[in-house]
């Protein structure tokens, strides 16, 4: 059950990151670059947790990278949002 | 070290829906509220990580929930990806 929920998990995220991919490629905004760069992140973060084994120590090290991907989606934010010189 | 890890994502993801969800009432673009949405989904996956971890260790395993979370998370945003554009 729960290895099925992490394969919808990851190709949900893919699928949100070529979405994403695909918008920046269209507008040429790197907002949708950021974005795609997190949900890929997220679809790896969520990949190498399901391959781990259950409780190994190093399990929060895999959190890092979930992390820089909401620090990614962050700096989008503050991107669009910086006023133009 | 892996209790500030888990804040840490509880933190970023909130802001993240935060600031999305206010920049959608701001210029009413829709992706924005997909996306607010779906981190309001991953809020709760990261909240229930740190209940899961952090504060109930041993007694409960939920697992389960927090991958049904991050699913039901994506959803939306995948349906805002697919019609909205």
């Amino acid at each position: 059950m729960n290895d099925m929920l992490i394969g919808a998990i990851v190709t949900a995220s893919l699928i949100a990151a070529l979405f994403f991919l695909r918008f920046w490629r269209s507008t040429g905004d790197r907002f949708f670059l950021f974005f795609s760069l997190a949900f890929a992140s997220d679809a790896v973060n969520r990949l190498l947790l399901g391959a781990a084994t259950v409780d190994s120590d190093d399990m929060p090290a895999y959190y890092i990278i979930r992390l820089l991907g909401y620090g990614l989606i962050l700096f989008a934010i503050y991107d669009k949002n910086r006023p133009r010189s | 070290m892996a209790a500030i890890i888990y804040a840490l994502c509880a933190i970023t993801s909130m802001l993240c829906s935060w600031l999305l969800l206010r920049g959608y009432r701001r210029n009413g673009y829709r992706l924005l509220f997909w996306s607010g949405l779906c981190f309001v989904g991953l809020s709760v996956n990261n909240i229930l990580l740190i209940l899961d971890r952090i504060v109930f260790p041993t007694s409960v395993d939920l697992l389960t929930w927090r991958l049904v979370a991050a699913l039901i998370a994506l959803l939306p945003l995948l349906y805002g990806l697919i019609w909205e554009e």
